[in-house]
Protein backbone atom coordinates (compact mmCIF):
# COMPACT_ATOMS: atom_id res chain seq x y z
CA UNK A 1 0.00 0.00 0.00
CA UNK A 2 2.73 2.46 0.83
CA UNK A 3 5.22 1.40 -1.86
CA UNK A 4 5.16 4.73 -3.70
CA UNK A 5 5.70 6.63 -0.45
CA UNK A 6 8.57 4.42 0.75
CA UNK A 7 10.36 4.78 -2.58
CA UNK A 8 10.05 8.54 -2.56
CA UNK A 9 11.25 8.75 1.02
CA UNK A 10 14.28 6.59 0.22
CA UNK A 11 15.12 8.92 -2.64
CA UNK A 12 14.94 11.92 -0.31
CA UNK A 13 16.96 10.22 2.40
CA UNK A 14 19.83 9.25 0.14
CA UNK A 15 19.92 12.57 -1.68
CA UNK A 16 19.86 14.89 1.32
CA UNK A 17 20.97 12.57 4.16
CA UNK A 18 17.89 13.30 6.25
CA UNK A 19 15.54 11.14 8.28
CA UNK A 20 11.87 10.66 7.70
CA UNK A 21 9.00 8.29 8.16
CA UNK A 22 6.00 7.11 6.21
CA UNK A 23 3.00 7.56 8.46
CA UNK A 24 0.43 6.00 6.15
CA UNK A 25 -0.75 6.20 2.59
CA UNK A 26 -0.02 9.65 1.11
CA UNK A 27 1.75 10.98 4.21
CA UNK A 28 5.50 11.44 4.61
CA UNK A 29 7.08 13.28 7.53
CA UNK A 30 10.61 14.58 7.19
CA UNK A 31 12.80 16.09 9.90
CA UNK A 32 15.66 18.26 8.71
CA UNK A 33 18.06 20.87 10.05
CA UNK A 34 17.23 24.44 9.20
CA UNK A 35 20.28 24.97 6.95
CA UNK A 36 18.97 22.43 4.47
CA UNK A 37 15.48 23.91 4.24
CA UNK A 38 15.89 26.04 1.12
CA UNK A 39 17.87 23.39 -0.73
CA UNK A 40 15.28 20.69 -0.07
CA UNK A 41 12.29 22.93 -0.74
CA UNK A 42 13.77 23.99 -4.08
CA UNK A 43 14.25 20.37 -5.06
CA UNK A 44 10.75 19.49 -3.91
CA UNK A 45 9.17 22.20 -6.01
CA UNK A 46 11.14 21.17 -9.09
CA UNK A 47 9.87 17.63 -8.54
CA UNK A 48 6.20 18.43 -8.60
CA UNK A 49 5.46 19.61 -5.06
CA UNK A 50 4.08 22.90 -6.34
CA UNK A 51 1.30 23.32 -3.82
CA UNK A 52 2.30 24.66 -0.43
CA UNK A 53 -0.71 23.64 1.61
CA UNK A 54 0.24 25.33 4.86
CA UNK A 55 3.06 26.46 7.09
CA UNK A 56 2.71 26.08 10.81
CA UNK A 57 4.67 26.66 14.00
CA UNK A 58 4.53 24.54 17.14
CA UNK A 59 5.89 26.12 20.27
CA UNK A 60 7.76 23.52 22.35
CA UNK A 61 8.14 25.58 25.49
CA UNK A 62 10.02 22.97 27.54
CA UNK A 63 12.69 22.38 24.89
CA UNK A 64 12.96 26.07 24.11
CA UNK A 65 12.33 25.37 20.44
CA UNK A 66 9.95 26.40 17.71
CA UNK A 67 9.09 23.66 15.27
CA UNK A 68 8.20 24.84 11.80
CA UNK A 69 6.23 22.53 9.55
CA UNK A 70 5.80 22.92 5.80
CA UNK A 71 3.02 20.85 4.26
CA UNK A 72 3.65 20.24 0.57
CA UNK A 73 1.31 18.53 -1.83
CA UNK A 74 2.08 17.12 -5.25
CA UNK A 75 -0.78 17.03 -7.75
CA UNK A 76 1.02 14.28 -9.72
CA UNK A 77 2.35 11.98 -6.98
CA UNK A 78 -0.64 12.63 -4.70
CA UNK A 79 1.59 12.58 -1.63
CA UNK A 80 1.67 15.12 1.18
CA UNK A 81 5.19 15.66 2.46
CA UNK A 82 5.60 17.52 5.71
CA UNK A 83 9.01 19.05 6.30
CA UNK A 84 9.78 19.79 9.92
CA UNK A 85 12.63 21.85 11.24
CA UNK A 86 13.47 23.23 14.66
CA UNK A 87 14.77 26.68 15.48
CA UNK A 88 15.65 28.40 18.71
CA UNK A 89 12.73 29.93 20.54
CA UNK A 90 14.61 32.92 21.92
CA UNK A 91 15.98 34.01 18.59
CA UNK A 92 13.51 32.63 16.04
CA UNK A 93 15.12 33.22 12.66
CA UNK A 94 14.77 31.20 9.50
CA UNK A 95 15.21 31.68 5.76
CA UNK A 96 12.02 32.58 3.98
CA UNK A 97 10.60 30.24 1.36
CA UNK A 98 9.05 33.14 -0.58
CA UNK A 99 11.81 32.74 -3.17
CA UNK A 100 10.30 29.33 -3.94
CA UNK A 101 6.54 29.63 -3.47
CA UNK A 102 6.13 33.41 -3.84
CA UNK A 103 2.98 35.09 -2.60
CA UNK A 104 1.53 31.87 -1.26
CA UNK A 105 4.40 31.42 1.20
CA UNK A 106 4.58 35.11 1.86
CA UNK A 107 1.11 35.29 3.38
CA UNK A 108 1.63 32.21 5.55
CA UNK A 109 4.87 33.62 6.89
CA UNK A 110 3.30 36.99 7.52
CA UNK A 111 0.70 35.30 9.70
CA UNK A 112 3.26 33.31 11.67
CA UNK A 113 5.45 36.35 12.17
CA UNK A 114 2.53 38.09 13.79
CA UNK A 115 1.27 35.21 15.92
CA UNK A 116 4.58 33.65 16.96
CA UNK A 117 7.17 36.34 16.29
CA UNK A 118 9.23 34.22 13.90
CA UNK A 119 11.52 36.30 11.68
CA UNK A 120 11.62 35.11 8.11
CA UNK A 121 14.78 36.35 6.45
CA UNK A 122 14.05 37.41 2.89
CA UNK A 123 10.34 38.06 3.31
CA UNK A 124 9.91 41.75 2.60
CA UNK A 125 6.33 42.13 3.82
CA UNK A 126 5.82 41.09 7.42
CA UNK A 127 3.34 43.76 8.44
CA UNK A 128 0.64 42.85 10.98
CA UNK A 129 -2.19 40.88 9.43
CA UNK A 130 -5.00 40.23 11.90
CA UNK A 131 -4.27 42.24 15.00
CA UNK A 132 -4.75 45.95 14.79
CA UNK A 133 -2.75 48.16 17.15
CA UNK A 134 -1.44 45.13 19.03
CA UNK A 135 1.38 46.01 21.37
CA UNK A 136 1.59 42.89 23.51
CA UNK A 137 3.83 39.87 22.93
CA UNK A 138 3.22 37.39 20.12
CA UNK A 139 -0.15 35.97 21.22
CA UNK A 140 0.15 32.32 20.15
CA UNK A 141 3.29 31.63 22.17
CA UNK A 142 2.71 29.08 24.90
CA UNK A 143 3.92 31.39 27.67
CA UNK A 144 1.39 34.05 26.72
CA UNK A 145 -1.66 33.70 28.96
CA UNK A 146 -4.43 35.64 27.32
CA UNK A 147 -6.67 35.45 30.39
CA UNK A 148 -4.00 37.13 32.46
CA UNK A 149 -3.31 39.69 29.78
CA UNK A 150 -6.96 40.66 29.43
CA UNK A 151 -7.33 41.01 33.22
CA UNK A 152 -4.33 43.27 33.44
CA UNK A 153 -5.10 45.39 30.43
CA UNK A 154 -8.84 45.73 30.39
CA UNK A 155 -10.41 44.89 33.76
CA UNK A 156 -10.54 46.75 37.02
CA UNK A 157 -10.52 44.72 40.23
CA UNK A 158 -12.33 47.42 42.13
CA UNK A 159 -15.16 47.63 39.64
CA UNK A 160 -18.07 45.64 40.99
CA UNK A 161 -19.05 44.20 37.63
CA UNK A 162 -15.57 43.10 36.68
CA UNK A 163 -14.54 41.61 40.02
CA UNK A 164 -15.68 38.14 38.97
CA UNK A 165 -12.86 37.85 36.47
CA UNK A 166 -10.32 37.94 39.29
CA UNK A 167 -11.57 34.97 41.30
CA UNK B 1 -15.70 49.04 -23.23
CA UNK B 2 -13.08 50.35 -20.86
CA UNK B 3 -10.91 51.64 -23.69
CA UNK B 4 -13.57 54.03 -24.92
CA UNK B 5 -13.52 55.98 -21.68
CA UNK B 6 -10.77 58.52 -21.49
CA UNK B 7 -8.25 57.39 -18.87
CA UNK B 8 -7.99 59.38 -15.69
CA UNK B 9 -5.10 61.87 -15.60
CA UNK B 10 -1.93 60.62 -14.00
CA UNK B 11 -1.49 61.32 -10.33
CA UNK B 12 -5.22 61.32 -9.69
CA UNK B 13 -5.06 58.18 -7.58
CA UNK B 14 -7.27 57.98 -4.55
CA UNK B 15 -7.92 55.46 -1.81
CA UNK B 16 -11.16 53.59 -1.45
CA UNK B 17 -11.99 51.30 1.41
CA UNK B 18 -14.20 48.31 0.54
CA UNK B 19 -15.47 46.84 3.80
CA UNK B 20 -15.12 45.87 6.63
CA UNK B 21 -18.85 45.32 7.19
CA UNK B 22 -19.98 46.13 3.69
CA UNK B 23 -23.01 44.13 2.55
CA UNK B 24 -21.02 43.20 -0.51
CA UNK B 25 -17.97 41.96 1.34
CA UNK B 26 -18.91 40.19 4.51
CA UNK B 27 -16.70 40.97 7.47
CA UNK B 28 -13.66 41.77 5.47
CA UNK B 29 -12.01 44.85 4.05
CA UNK B 30 -10.00 45.58 0.94
CA UNK B 31 -8.00 48.77 0.59
CA UNK B 32 -8.28 49.78 -3.04
CA UNK B 33 -6.21 52.37 -4.85
CA UNK B 34 -8.22 53.74 -7.73
CA UNK B 35 -7.41 55.86 -10.75
CA UNK B 36 -10.69 57.05 -12.13
CA UNK B 37 -12.79 53.91 -12.00
CA UNK B 38 -9.97 51.42 -12.43
CA UNK B 39 -8.34 49.61 -9.54
CA UNK B 40 -4.59 50.22 -9.57
CA UNK B 41 -3.74 48.10 -6.57
CA UNK B 42 -5.57 46.24 -3.84
CA UNK B 43 -4.49 45.25 -0.38
CA UNK B 44 -6.54 42.88 1.72
CA UNK B 45 -7.18 44.02 5.27
CA UNK B 46 -8.25 40.96 7.28
CA UNK B 47 -8.66 40.63 11.02
CA UNK B 48 -12.20 41.84 11.56
CA UNK B 49 -13.31 38.32 12.47
CA UNK B 50 -10.13 37.10 14.13
CA UNK B 51 -11.10 35.12 17.21
CA UNK B 52 -7.96 33.06 17.73
CA UNK B 53 -9.52 29.60 17.35
CA UNK B 54 -6.17 27.88 17.17
CA UNK B 55 -5.27 29.22 20.59
CA UNK B 56 -8.74 28.59 22.04
CA UNK B 57 -8.51 24.94 21.03
CA UNK B 58 -5.35 24.51 23.10
CA UNK B 59 -7.38 25.20 26.22
CA UNK B 60 -10.22 22.78 25.49
CA UNK B 61 -10.84 19.06 25.13
CA UNK B 62 -11.84 17.51 21.78
CA UNK B 63 -15.46 17.28 22.89
CA UNK B 64 -15.53 21.02 23.51
CA UNK B 65 -13.52 21.70 20.38
CA UNK B 66 -16.07 19.84 18.26
CA UNK B 67 -18.59 22.52 19.18
CA UNK B 68 -16.02 25.24 18.63
CA UNK B 69 -15.15 23.92 15.18
CA UNK B 70 -18.65 24.82 13.92
CA UNK B 71 -17.78 28.43 14.25
CA UNK B 72 -14.80 28.20 11.94
CA UNK B 73 -17.08 28.96 9.05
CA UNK B 74 -20.61 30.24 9.24
CA UNK B 75 -21.56 28.87 5.85
CA UNK B 76 -20.44 25.28 6.27
CA UNK B 77 -20.08 24.34 9.93
CA UNK B 78 -20.66 20.64 9.30
CA UNK B 79 -17.67 20.33 7.02
CA UNK B 80 -15.42 21.87 9.65
CA UNK B 81 -16.96 19.57 12.23
CA UNK B 82 -15.97 16.68 10.01
CA UNK B 83 -12.36 17.76 9.59
CA UNK B 84 -11.89 18.28 13.30
CA UNK B 85 -13.49 14.94 14.10
CA UNK B 86 -11.28 13.16 11.56
CA UNK B 87 -8.15 14.68 13.05
CA UNK B 88 -9.08 13.53 16.56
CA UNK B 89 -10.16 10.09 15.30
CA UNK B 90 -6.83 9.59 13.64
CA UNK B 91 -4.85 10.70 16.69
CA UNK B 92 -6.88 8.48 19.00
CA UNK B 93 -6.87 5.58 16.54
CA UNK B 94 -10.64 5.24 16.50
CA UNK B 95 -12.41 3.20 13.83
CA UNK B 96 -15.78 4.74 13.38
CA UNK B 97 -18.86 2.64 12.59
CA UNK B 98 -19.90 2.24 8.98
CA UNK B 99 -23.26 3.95 9.40
CA UNK B 100 -21.58 6.97 10.96
CA UNK B 101 -19.36 7.33 7.90
CA UNK B 102 -22.40 7.49 5.66
CA UNK B 103 -24.19 9.95 7.91
CA UNK B 104 -21.09 12.13 8.00
CA UNK B 105 -20.88 12.22 4.21
CA UNK B 106 -24.60 12.92 3.78
CA UNK B 107 -24.43 15.83 6.23
CA UNK B 108 -21.22 17.20 4.73
CA UNK B 109 -22.70 17.09 1.24
CA UNK B 110 -25.94 18.76 2.33
CA UNK B 111 -23.79 21.44 3.92
CA UNK B 112 -21.85 21.79 0.67
CA UNK B 113 -25.09 22.18 -1.29
CA UNK B 114 -26.39 24.96 0.95
CA UNK B 115 -23.03 26.69 0.86
CA UNK B 116 -23.07 26.63 -2.94
CA UNK B 117 -26.63 27.95 -2.92
CA UNK B 118 -25.53 30.89 -0.79
CA UNK B 119 -22.65 31.39 -3.16
CA UNK B 120 -25.10 31.60 -6.07
CA UNK B 121 -27.16 34.10 -4.08
CA UNK B 122 -24.40 36.46 -3.06
CA UNK B 123 -22.78 36.29 -6.46
CA UNK B 124 -26.11 37.26 -8.03
CA UNK B 125 -26.39 40.12 -5.59
CA UNK B 126 -22.84 41.19 -6.40
CA UNK B 127 -23.59 41.49 -10.11
CA UNK B 128 -26.93 43.18 -9.57
CA UNK B 129 -29.33 40.27 -10.03
CA UNK B 130 -31.35 40.56 -6.85
CA UNK B 131 -33.89 37.90 -7.77
CA UNK B 132 -31.17 35.29 -7.65
CA UNK B 133 -30.22 36.37 -4.15
CA UNK B 134 -33.75 36.03 -2.81
CA UNK B 135 -34.34 32.76 -4.60
CA UNK B 136 -31.18 31.26 -3.24
CA UNK B 137 -31.89 32.17 0.36
CA UNK B 138 -35.40 30.82 0.01
CA UNK B 139 -34.18 27.44 -1.18
CA UNK B 140 -31.39 27.35 1.38
CA UNK B 141 -34.02 27.42 4.08
CA UNK B 142 -35.24 23.95 3.11
CA UNK B 143 -31.82 22.59 3.96
CA UNK B 144 -31.72 24.63 7.15
CA UNK B 145 -34.95 22.88 8.13
CA UNK B 146 -33.28 19.53 7.56
CA UNK B 147 -30.36 20.56 9.75
CA UNK B 148 -32.76 21.60 12.47
CA UNK B 149 -34.51 18.26 12.26
CA UNK B 150 -31.32 16.22 12.35
CA UNK B 151 -28.85 18.20 14.45
CA UNK B 152 -31.08 20.53 16.42
CA UNK B 153 -29.45 23.69 15.12
CA UNK B 154 -30.28 25.54 11.95
CA UNK B 155 -26.92 27.12 11.25
CA UNK B 156 -24.58 25.69 13.88
CA UNK B 157 -25.02 21.96 14.54
CA UNK B 158 -23.21 22.18 17.89
CA UNK B 159 -20.68 19.51 17.10
CA UNK B 160 -23.06 17.05 15.44
CA UNK B 161 -20.16 15.33 13.72
CA UNK B 162 -17.99 14.57 16.73
CA UNK B 163 -14.95 12.39 17.40
CA UNK B 164 -16.08 8.77 17.10
CA UNK B 165 -18.99 9.23 14.71
CA UNK B 166 -22.03 11.46 14.87
CA UNK B 167 -23.95 12.59 17.93
CA UNK B 168 -27.28 10.98 17.13
CA UNK B 169 -28.99 8.93 14.48
CA UNK B 170 -31.35 10.31 11.86
CA UNK B 171 -34.94 10.73 13.06
CA UNK B 172 -37.44 8.37 11.49
CA UNK B 173 -38.64 10.54 8.63
CA UNK B 174 -35.31 12.22 7.86
CA UNK B 175 -34.49 10.16 4.78
CA UNK B 176 -37.80 10.85 3.08
CA UNK B 177 -37.51 14.54 3.91
CA UNK B 178 -33.99 14.77 2.51
CA UNK B 179 -35.12 13.22 -0.77
CA UNK B 180 -38.03 15.63 -0.93
CA UNK B 181 -35.74 18.62 -0.46
CA UNK B 182 -33.33 17.32 -3.10
CA UNK B 183 -36.24 17.13 -5.52
CA UNK B 184 -37.18 20.70 -4.73
CA UNK B 185 -33.65 21.84 -5.47
CA UNK B 186 -34.12 20.71 -9.07
CA UNK B 187 -36.32 23.76 -9.58
CA UNK B 188 -33.57 26.03 -8.30
CA UNK B 189 -31.00 24.46 -10.61
CA UNK B 190 -33.38 24.88 -13.53
CA UNK B 191 -33.67 28.56 -12.69
CA UNK B 192 -29.94 28.93 -12.27
CA UNK B 193 -29.31 27.34 -15.63
CA UNK B 194 -31.54 29.82 -17.44
CA UNK B 195 -28.54 32.14 -17.85
CA UNK B 196 -29.64 35.65 -17.11
CA UNK B 197 -28.07 37.72 -19.93
CA UNK B 198 -27.36 40.71 -17.68
CA UNK B 199 -25.57 38.46 -15.22
CA UNK B 200 -23.56 36.76 -17.95
CA UNK B 201 -22.43 40.10 -19.32
CA UNK B 202 -21.17 41.07 -15.88
CA UNK B 203 -19.35 37.78 -15.27
CA UNK B 204 -17.85 36.73 -18.61
CA UNK B 205 -14.19 37.61 -19.02
CA UNK B 206 -14.01 39.25 -15.60
CA UNK B 207 -11.30 38.32 -13.11
CA UNK B 208 -9.44 35.84 -15.31
CA UNK B 209 -7.09 33.60 -13.35
CA UNK B 210 -4.70 31.55 -15.45
CA UNK B 211 -3.80 28.07 -14.27
CA UNK B 212 -0.14 29.01 -13.80
CA UNK B 213 -1.11 31.85 -11.48
CA UNK B 214 -3.70 29.74 -9.69
CA UNK B 215 -1.04 27.21 -8.74
CA UNK B 216 1.48 29.91 -7.87
CA UNK B 217 -0.97 31.68 -5.57
CA UNK B 218 -2.09 28.49 -3.85
CA UNK B 219 -5.68 28.45 -5.12
CA UNK B 220 -7.68 25.29 -4.50
CA UNK B 221 -11.21 23.98 -4.95
CA UNK B 222 -13.61 25.65 -7.38
CA UNK B 223 -11.12 28.43 -8.08
CA UNK B 224 -8.40 26.16 -9.45
CA UNK B 225 -10.97 23.93 -11.15
CA UNK B 226 -12.38 27.00 -12.88
CA UNK B 227 -8.89 27.56 -14.29
CA UNK B 228 -8.65 24.07 -15.73
CA UNK B 229 -7.01 21.85 -13.12
CA UNK B 230 -8.89 18.69 -12.31
CA UNK B 231 -8.21 18.24 -8.64
CA UNK B 232 -10.46 17.44 -5.72
CA UNK B 233 -9.39 16.15 -2.32
CA UNK B 234 -12.38 13.78 -2.34
CA UNK B 235 -10.86 12.08 -5.40
CA UNK B 236 -7.14 12.58 -4.76
CA UNK B 237 -7.23 11.43 -1.18
CA UNK B 238 -10.60 9.80 -0.51
CA UNK B 239 -11.74 10.11 3.10
CA UNK B 240 -14.77 8.52 4.76
CA UNK B 241 -16.63 6.70 1.95
CA UNK B 242 -15.86 8.90 -1.04
CA UNK B 243 -13.89 6.14 -2.77
CA UNK B 244 -17.07 4.07 -3.03
CA UNK B 245 -19.20 6.84 -4.49
CA UNK B 246 -19.62 7.68 -8.13
CA UNK B 247 -19.36 11.38 -8.93
CA UNK B 248 -17.68 13.74 -11.37
CA UNK B 249 -15.37 16.67 -10.74
CA UNK B 250 -16.56 19.61 -12.85
CA UNK B 251 -13.74 21.50 -14.57
CA UNK B 252 -13.73 24.59 -16.80
CA UNK B 253 -10.91 26.17 -18.71
CA UNK B 254 -11.80 29.86 -18.97
CA UNK B 255 -10.72 30.88 -15.46
CA UNK B 256 -13.11 33.84 -15.27
CA UNK B 257 -15.93 34.63 -12.86
CA UNK B 258 -18.43 32.98 -15.20
CA UNK B 259 -16.52 29.69 -15.19
CA UNK B 260 -16.30 29.64 -11.39
CA UNK B 261 -20.00 30.42 -11.11
CA UNK B 262 -20.82 27.44 -13.32
CA UNK B 263 -18.57 25.15 -11.33
CA UNK B 264 -20.69 26.02 -8.31
CA UNK B 265 -23.89 24.98 -10.08
CA UNK B 266 -22.37 21.76 -11.43
CA UNK B 267 -21.14 20.85 -7.98
CA UNK B 268 -24.62 21.16 -6.52
CA UNK B 269 -25.76 18.54 -9.04
CA UNK B 270 -22.87 16.23 -8.12
CA UNK B 271 -23.57 16.64 -4.41
CA UNK B 272 -27.22 15.74 -4.93
CA UNK B 273 -26.03 12.61 -6.73
CA UNK B 274 -23.72 11.75 -3.81
CA UNK B 275 -26.42 12.20 -1.16
CA UNK B 276 -28.83 10.01 -3.12
CA UNK B 277 -26.25 7.25 -3.48
CA UNK B 278 -25.29 7.40 0.17
CA UNK B 279 -28.94 7.27 1.25
CA UNK B 280 -29.51 4.24 -0.96
CA UNK B 281 -26.56 2.32 0.50
CA UNK B 282 -27.02 3.54 4.08
CA UNK B 283 -26.28 0.54 6.32
CA UNK B 284 -27.79 -0.12 9.74
CA UNK B 285 -25.86 -0.10 12.97
CA UNK B 286 -24.29 2.14 15.55
CA UNK B 287 -23.66 5.79 14.82
CA UNK B 288 -20.91 6.40 17.35
CA UNK B 289 -18.00 4.34 18.58
CA UNK B 290 -19.05 2.65 21.81
CA UNK B 291 -16.24 4.05 24.00
CA UNK B 292 -17.18 7.59 23.01
CA UNK B 293 -20.91 7.28 23.56
CA UNK B 294 -20.45 8.79 26.95
CA UNK B 295 -17.10 10.50 26.55
CA UNK B 296 -14.88 10.87 29.55
CA UNK B 297 -14.06 14.46 30.30
CA UNK B 298 -10.44 13.76 31.14
CA UNK B 299 -9.74 11.32 28.29
CA UNK B 300 -6.20 11.81 27.05
CA UNK B 301 -5.26 12.18 23.40
CA UNK B 302 -2.32 9.90 22.52
CA UNK B 303 0.92 11.56 21.51
CA UNK B 304 1.31 12.22 17.81
CA UNK B 305 0.63 14.53 14.94
CA UNK B 306 -1.69 14.42 11.96
CA UNK B 307 -2.52 16.56 8.98
CA UNK B 308 -6.05 15.98 7.74
CA UNK B 309 -7.27 17.42 4.46
CA UNK B 310 -10.85 17.66 3.24
CA UNK B 311 -12.60 19.25 0.32
CA UNK B 312 -15.10 21.83 1.50
CA UNK B 313 -17.22 23.90 -0.85
CA UNK B 314 -14.60 26.61 -1.19
CA UNK B 315 -11.53 24.46 -1.56
CA UNK B 316 -8.98 22.50 0.36
CA UNK B 317 -9.33 22.69 4.11
CA UNK B 318 -7.01 21.10 6.60
CA UNK B 319 -6.23 20.72 10.25
CA UNK B 320 -2.75 20.03 11.56
CA UNK B 321 -3.07 18.70 15.08
CA UNK B 322 -0.24 17.95 17.48
CA UNK B 323 -0.77 16.17 20.78
CA UNK B 324 1.71 15.64 23.58
CA UNK B 325 -0.48 13.18 25.43
CA UNK B 326 -2.59 15.70 27.30
CA UNK B 327 -6.38 16.11 27.47
CA UNK B 328 -6.37 18.92 24.93
CA UNK B 329 -4.40 19.20 21.69
CA UNK B 330 -1.01 20.85 22.08
CA UNK B 331 -1.36 22.75 18.85
CA UNK B 332 -4.03 23.01 16.20
CA UNK B 333 -3.37 24.72 12.93
CA UNK B 334 -6.37 25.44 10.78
CA UNK B 335 -5.79 25.74 7.07
CA UNK B 336 -8.75 27.43 5.44
CA UNK B 337 -9.02 27.74 1.68
CA UNK B 338 -10.04 31.37 1.94
CA UNK B 339 -6.82 32.40 3.59
CA UNK B 340 -5.21 32.16 0.17
CA UNK B 341 -8.24 33.05 -1.94
CA UNK B 342 -8.93 36.24 -0.05
CA UNK B 343 -5.43 37.59 0.24
CA UNK B 344 -3.02 36.69 -2.58
CA UNK B 345 -5.56 35.58 -5.19
CA UNK B 346 -7.96 38.47 -4.62
CA UNK B 347 -5.19 41.07 -4.53
CA UNK B 348 -3.88 39.70 -7.80
CA UNK B 349 -7.27 39.53 -9.55
CA UNK B 350 -8.43 42.99 -8.54
CA UNK B 351 -5.55 44.74 -10.29
CA UNK B 352 -6.81 46.56 -13.37
CA UNK B 353 -10.46 45.76 -12.73
CA UNK B 354 -13.24 48.36 -12.96
CA UNK B 355 -14.69 49.36 -9.59
CA UNK B 356 -18.13 48.07 -10.64
CA UNK B 357 -16.62 44.62 -11.26
CA UNK B 358 -15.04 44.34 -7.81
CA UNK B 359 -18.06 42.51 -6.29
CA UNK B 360 -18.24 40.16 -9.28
CA UNK B 361 -14.59 39.16 -8.88
CA UNK B 362 -14.84 39.07 -5.11
CA UNK B 363 -17.86 36.79 -4.96
CA UNK B 364 -16.81 34.59 -7.83
CA UNK B 365 -14.08 33.29 -5.50
CA UNK B 366 -16.77 31.99 -3.12
CA UNK B 367 -15.39 33.76 -0.12
CA UNK B 368 -16.12 33.42 3.58
CA UNK B 369 -14.04 35.63 5.87
CA UNK B 370 -14.64 33.44 8.91
CA UNK B 371 -12.25 30.61 8.09
CA UNK B 372 -9.60 33.02 6.85
CA UNK B 373 -9.47 35.08 10.04
CA UNK B 374 -10.13 32.12 12.33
Amino acid sequence: MVKKETEFLKKLETKFKVKGRVQKERRIWLSISKDKLIEICKWMKENGYVHLSAISVTDWLKDGKYELTYHLWSYDDKILVTIKTKISRNDPKIDSVTQIWGNNAQIHERELHELFGVNFKGNNDLLPLFLEDWKGPAPFRKDFDWRDFVRKEFYDKKNEREMVYFD
Amino acid sequence: MIKEIEPAPKGSEYDFYFGPAHPGSGNFGVKLKLEGEVVVSARADPGYLHRGFEKLMEYRTPIQNAVLSDRLCILEPLNWNLIHAEAVDELMGIDIPERAKYLRVIMAELSRIQSHIIWYGVFSKGVGFDTGFKMAFGYRDYIMDLFELITGGRVYPAGYICPGGVRRDFPKDAEAKILKVLDKLKDLIKLEELENPAMNARAKGVGVLKLKDAIRLGATGPVIRGSGKKTDVRKDEPYEIYDRLDFEVPVRKEGDAYARYWIGIDEIKQSIKIVKQALKELPDGEVIESSLKKPKLKAKIPEGEVYVRNEISRGEAGIYMVSNGDVSPYRTKVRGPDFLHMIPVLEYLLKGVQIADVPAVYWSLNICPADMDR
